[in-house]
């Protein structure tokens, strides 16, 4: 008796497990097969799509100005978007000025003050001033009548503070997921990835979790083996040795993912000394110029850009919607593109800002601005 | 009097022995670490690649607290290096991607930049008499502010292959050559300060100016030549992390100033203790950078590498002190 039980329940086992098998694979294949339907939306040239109503943009920024401060001067993606700024401002009349820092909040500071004191209708602070920094003197701002408004800073979930009047988010854990599902696409499944990323940026934690969270989604025999956490300003003396002692300690790494580019500049040598280059897949994120290069060159495989100027003109939209009491668009919505080696020449040898991209959103919103 | 013939020798035995201890604690401590990490991680720590990768990849570094130490012997600082290092290599950015010059003349111009770099702190340092800690910070800035003009605040990528080659392409023994470039420069400094008049003056000058003059050194003549050698070196150092990054960075060099001096230091408390020397450099700048690379390999915080830097510094200091019956540093 206890024997046929015994047998009864090996049998019912074992057909389980034979019905549970498939249904495993066909989980993975799923998952596999979203991870490459999502990736590809972003592999097709980049669609403008309208961000509001038509409006009449040359009479809404009639006298009006616009103070622009960036997280610090000298980052050339920063400074190449206020440029276009000013570019795009000028074709309906709105005067974009740029407040020059080094990045230190008491310039940051004299900025608002100065906008407050010669009557500036928009303080806008772009991508990394966080409004909670310098709080008293933009509250003071906005007492004045100043609207205070952020663009390429806040994630869709982050709260945004009080004293801010509008704010053009952008998809930092949209991009999360796309860095998933490219490394479960590009390893079939197998990516064991060290993802080499700076906690103290505020961005990182939502594009960190959308990643992790899209990763056990459609890739559950994906890995990440280990997380490098680096400080910025320690990135020069520190990714790289990190990153070869991974790749040492773990030979099974085959996706390295810098979270934003610049550092993958510490991450190629790490590779190189390691003699991994080829062999370890690295993909990143901001579409800045060298790295770009780089996956001309064969020694990076993918980095996810977004045009500049497309910024310049979302912003511009969007800051004199808020500015004129239009309805205001809650995000950039400037889509993200993927370079890889299929494309990154589409970027110029050597590789620009703002190439590649293609210009549909020029049209676009000369046409929503009623000026075409 | 019987008493002191007997304590006599064998008190001088023990402090022969401390000295001797002193000596080579640092290398003792080094083969500690190593043997612990080995033991934790026999696989991947405990292997030729590791140690060749690593011995590589600091040797921008050793280059850097090498060329800390020959102003230090002469009394003074130059805290510049950093500056140099990211001035060196920015420039062959750009004068070799952008303006597509051929690397060996790019490579003479950076070095002859070093010169320059080296005869301005002299100027303001000898001629003038600012104290050297003022001229080479001041000076560190104006070279920071020139790299984000010059570079346009952005990183170049795309150096000459070959620099890259020569830098990390090629091995002995599986070690890239860096790693050899950085071991020559120790061996010539060493010959020069252990067996060359030149050497000695040096460390005369630092010990004591007035005295250095009054037996007949040209004080500001050795203090010149080693201010020219230290932004050489460091634009020699921004060569190699050129070649060992394959690509130029305007911020990234300036963090190599505190683990330089950090080595400089810490180098100074072994093989000749109480004397800044280039193998008590080379030796510490490895020590770090096994912490560094044993800490990362178990997956620790990197926040634990800047504890260890700063601890391993202090302790190794203070025990060198604690051996020599705390007389009075001959450094800082």
């Amino acid at each position: 008796m206890k024997k046929s039980v015994l047998l009864a329940s090996l049998t019912s086992a074992a057909a389980l497990l034979c019905l549970a098998a498939p249904s495993f694979a066909d989980d993975a294949a799923d998952g596999l097969a979203r991870a490459k339907a999502n990736i590809a939306k972003y592999q097709s040239k980049p669609q403008f799509t309208a961000p509001g109503e038509p409006f009449d943009a040359k009479s809404c920024a009639k006298g009006k100005k616009m103070l622009s401060i960036p997280n610090n001067s000298g980052n050339p993606f920063l400074k190449g978007i206020i440029d276009r700024m000013k570019t795009a401002g000028a074709e309906v009349g709105l005067e974009v000025r740029e407040w020059e820092n080094q990045g230190q909040p008491s310039q940051w500071v004299q900025g608002v003050e100065m906008a407050t004191r010669e009557k500036y209708n928009i303080i806008d602070l772009i991508s990394g001033i966080d409004p909670g920094t310098i709080e008293p003197q933009l509250k003071a701002a906005k007492e004045a009548g100043v609207k205070v408004m952020t663009s390429h800073f806040y994630d869709p979930s982050f709260k945004q503070n009080p004293v801010v009047s509008s704010s053009l988010t952008i998809g930092f854990g949209e991009i999360g997921t796309i860095l998933a599902d490219w490394s479960a696409v590009a390893t079939e499944g197998k990516a064991n990835i060290a993802l080499v990323i700076s906690k103290e940026v505020p961005p990182t934690i939502p594009l960190v979790e959308n990643f992790k969270k899209q990763l056990a989604a459609n890739c559950p025999t994906c890995k990440i083996v280990q997380e490098i956490n680096v400080g910025v300003t320690e990135w020069g003396t520190k990714i790289q040795p990190a990153v070869q002692s991974a790749v040492q300690a773990h030979p099974e790494i085959n996706v390295v993912i810098p979270i934003y580019d610049s550092m993958s500049q510490f991450v190629i040598p790490a590779l190189r000394l390691a003699g991994k280059t080829g062999q370890v897949k690295v993909a990143t994120f901001n579409g800045t110029p060298f790295v770009l290069d780089y996956i001309q060159q064969g020694l990076a495989d993918m980095d996810i850009g977004e045009s500049l100027d497309w910024i310049a003109y979302a912003t511009v939209d969007g800051h004199l919607r808020d500015a004129c009491g239009l309805k205001t668009p809650t995000a950039l919505n400037v889509p993200f593109y993927i370079f890889d080696k299929s494309n990154a020449a589409e970027a110029g040898t050597p590789a620009k800002f703002d190439t590649g991209y293609g210009d549909a959103y020029k049209a676009g919103f000369r046409k929503l601005w009623g000026i075409q | 009097m019987n008493d002191t013939a007997k304590t006599g020798p064998s008190a001088s035995s023990r402090r022969h022995l401390l000295r001797l201890f002193e000596r080579y604690a640092l290398l003792l401590v080094w083969v500690i670490i190593i043997a612990l990490f080995s033991a934790a991680m026999p696989s991947s720590f405990f292997s030729w690649g590791n140690f060749s990768i690593m011995f590589a990849s600091y040797a921008p570094a050793a280059l850097l607290a090498l060329a800390i130490i020959v102003p230090l012997t002469a009394g003074d600082y130059d805290l510049s290096v950093g500056a140099t290092l990211t001035l060196s290599a920015s420039t062959i950015g750009v004068l070799n991607v952008w303006h597509q010059m051929p690397i060996l003349l790019v490579l003479l111009i950076v070095i002859l930049m070093g010169v320059v770099v080296g005869l301005v702190h002299a100027l303001f340092i000898i001629y003038f008499r600012v104290p050297s800690l003022v001229v080479t910070l001041g000076s560190t800035s104006v070279m920071s502010g020139l790299v984000q003009w010059m570079t346009n605040s952005s990183t170049i990528g795309g150096i000459d292959n070959s620099l890259i080659m020569a830098a990390v392409g090629y091995r002995l023994f599986g070690i890239p050559y860096a790693f050899y470039y950085a071991i020559l420069a120790a061996l010539i400094m060493w010959y020069i300060f252990d067996y060359m008049p030149l050497g000695r003056r040096l460390l005369f000058v630092g010990r004591g100016r007035e005295v250095a003059r009054l037996n007949g050194i040209s004080v500001d003549k050795v203090r010149l030549g080693a201010l020219i050698m230290s932004a050489v070196l460091s634009s020699a150092a921004g060569i190699l992390y050129a070649g060992v990054l394959g690509s130029a960075d305007p911020y990234s060099g300036l963090n190599f100033l505190l683990p330089a001096f950090a080595a400089a230091f810490l180098g100074a408390t072994t093989i000749q203790p109480g004397r800044f020397n280039p193998w008590g450099a080379i030796v510490a700048v490895y020590f770090l950078a096994t912490g560094i690379t044993g800490l990362s390999m178990l997956g620790i915080p990197l926040w634990v590498t800047n504890v260890f830097n700063g601890g391993a510094l202090i302790l190794a200091v203070t025990i060198s002190q604690i051996t020599r019956g705390r007389e009075a540093s001959d450094i800082g």
